[in-house]
């Protein structure tokens, strides 16, 4: 008996225990780019930095713009949406109104195993398939481009999106999709001119997180959209994006360097922007749920 | 005229048969009321007449409905859509769209393609007008239709079936959700749309049957006991079955 007490104090303290930690962690990492990043910022103002349209951080002199790298980042992840989320909506009205029993099983948690895939492996597939197959028919000097990027990217937002849609779907009351149907509206008008306005608000929640969930990605972009650090014109170039160009220029700077701390500071950027679409995702779920 | 006959009508769910020979006629431009005990089949038979049993998996259905001499059972789908905006439909719980009263109202004719743009705004106003929202809502059409009372939203649905034309209107307990007042205030508004419409109303209320209709069928166990004339049925019921539900000694 008393065993069983001390076992139940253990474990109640352990959960307790890495609870606590892994908000410790959170916070710790948080400080240490904090402080890493902002003695960065007084030496090189926000607005230059931001501002700046020259990512030079080993000539001389040293140039600190990462506007062309918001940009890269901006293009790419642009170009994502805009191919995930119509195709994700579509797939997730799919797979709730036609697909039937085990079919839509199968074909759900397949996409769910789609997202353990590691992006790597996405990014390799892409190199060796989309990148020469786009330099080929779109007669490019080189497939590495924003595009591909994109592609790869939007691919790898599409579970997110499709799953979580997918639920906010199946989560309309049935009486809307009756009421249209009663009007003489077929099932796919029913869909796209009401059940998809019910769905809304879960719809964007879904899109938010899928885009939060790439917008922070590193590897793909990495291995597929060319990195140059110049401002983009059109999708068809190739770009460098926050992130990869923290993997990348992570080894070779100098520790405590300028560079280096640089760097840290895309990071603070970086977490500022995913959080910000966390957060406004967080909002549209919850809006959902009432 | 008959509006709506069935020739031996029988509904099977899967094994289960919910309706079991129905034999009626519903008269054109009159309120008919459907009643009996809970579970006897009456939205069933009422979700016949716009085929909305469609929907659901392992129905099977026997007999004929004949609306206007057409048998409404042996149509393919453009039938279906045609069949559905000649017979409206208005729901227990009110369930306007979650878009503008504006957009509800012109879902059916968006739908079916029914005016031309210019029209529709004269359209909302005469479907607002004769279930009397207009005063209400005119300087809030653009807003959502899910703020509304119940008692508008309920009279919205109907705006919103009646905004196609159709000649029927079903109605499946459309006043359960609401309160008295509210209830016969929608009583009166179908006593005015009965001179353009056929209404059928499926009600658990007794009172109601007996104050709107003017005709009434009562069913049992999926089957159609008596039908006549509403004050027929309520001062001199031929079934003794009838009796013991109207006077309450039923269940
Ligand atoms: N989708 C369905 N699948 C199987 N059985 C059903 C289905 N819908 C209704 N039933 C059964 O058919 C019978 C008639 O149902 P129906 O809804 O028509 O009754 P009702 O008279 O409208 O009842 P209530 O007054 O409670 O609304 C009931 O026994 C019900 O359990
Ligand atoms: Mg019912």
């Amino acid at each position: 008996m008393k065993l069983r007490l001390l076992k139940e104090f253990i474990i109640e303290k352990l959960i307790f225990l890495s609870g606590i930690a892994s908000i410790l962690f959170v916070i710790l990492i948080f400080t240490f780019l904090l402080k890493e990043g902002i003695s960065f910022f007084k030496e090189i103002g926000l607005k230059d930095f931001i501002g700046g349209k020259y990512w030079y951080p080993i000539s001389e002199p040293e140039r600190f713009g990462i506007l062309p790298l918001i940009l890269g980042s901006l293009l790419v992840t642009l170009g994502a949406i805009i191919i995930a989320v119509p195709l994700s909506i579509a797939c997730a009205f799919y797979i709730s109104e036609v697909v039937q029993g085990k079919a839509k099983d199968i074909l759900k948690s397949g996409i769910e195993m789609l997202a353990a895939i590691p992006s790597v492996v996405l990014g390799f597939i892409g190199i060796v398939t989309l990148v020469p197959w786009m330099k080929k028919v779109l007669n490019l000097p080189t497939g590495l481009t924003a595009l591909s990027g994109s592609i790869m990217l939007g691919l790898m937002a599409m579970p997110t999106i499709i799953s979580i849609s997918e639920d906010a779907i199946n989560a309309v009351p049935k009486a809307y999709k009756e009421g249209a149907l009663a009007l003489g509206a077929t099932r796919w008008q029913a869909m796209y001119r009401v059940v998809i306005y019910a769905a809304l608000p879960g719809i964007i929640a879904a899109s938010m997180l899928g885009i939060g969930r790439v917008i922070g990605e590193t590897m793909a972009v990495m291995m597929l959209s060319g990195n140059a650090a110049v401002i983009p014109s059109t999708l068809l170039e190739p770009v460098r994006t926050l992130t990869a160009t923290i993997a990348a220029e992570m080894g070779e700077a100098v520790h405590g360097g300028l560079h280096y701390y640089s760097l840290f500071a895309i990071g603070i950027i970086l977490f500022v922007i995913t959080f910000m679409i966390n957060v406004i995702a967080d909002i549209f779920l919850h809006r959902n749920k009432k | 005229m008959s509006k709506i006959i069935t020739n031996n009508l029988s509904l099977w769910y899967g094994g289960f048969q919910a309706l079991k020979k129905i034999n009626l006629a519903f008269q054109e431009k009159r309120i008919t009321s459907i009643i009996g005990p809970s579970g006897c089949g009456k939205s069933t038979l009422l979700r016949v007449f716009n085929r909305m049993n469609d929907l659901i998996d392992g129905v099977r259905i026997e007999g004929e409905v004949l609306i206007d001499s057409a048998d409404i059972l042996d149509g393919d789908f453009s039938d279906l859509v045609k069949l559905r905006k000649k017979v409206g439909m208005v729901f227990q719980r009110p369930n306007p769209f979650p878009l503008s009263v504006y957009e509800n109202i012109i879902f059916g004719l968006k739908v079916h393609h029914l005016v031309e743009k210019s029209e529709r705004e004269q359209i909302v106003r005469e479907s607002l007008e004769s279930v009397m929202l207009w005063n209400d809502l005119k300087d809030k059409l653009h807003r959502n239709a899910l703020g509304l009372s119940l008692e508008q939203k309920q009279r919205l649905c109907i705006a919103r079936a009646i905004a196609v034309e159709p000649d029927i209107l079903l109605m499946d307990e459309p006043c359960s959700a609401l309160d008295p007042q509210a209830t016969l205030k929608i009583e009166g508004l179908m006593q005015r749309l009965k001179n353009d419409y056929t209404i059928v109303i499926v009600t658990h209320n007794m009172q109601q049957a007996a104050r709107a209709s003017d005709d009434a069928g009562f069913m049992l166990l999926g089957e159609l006991i008596e039908f006549d004339r509403t004050v027929e049925m309520f001062t001199a019921p031929k079934d003794k079955r009838t009796e013991d539900y109207i006077t309450g000694r039923y269940g």
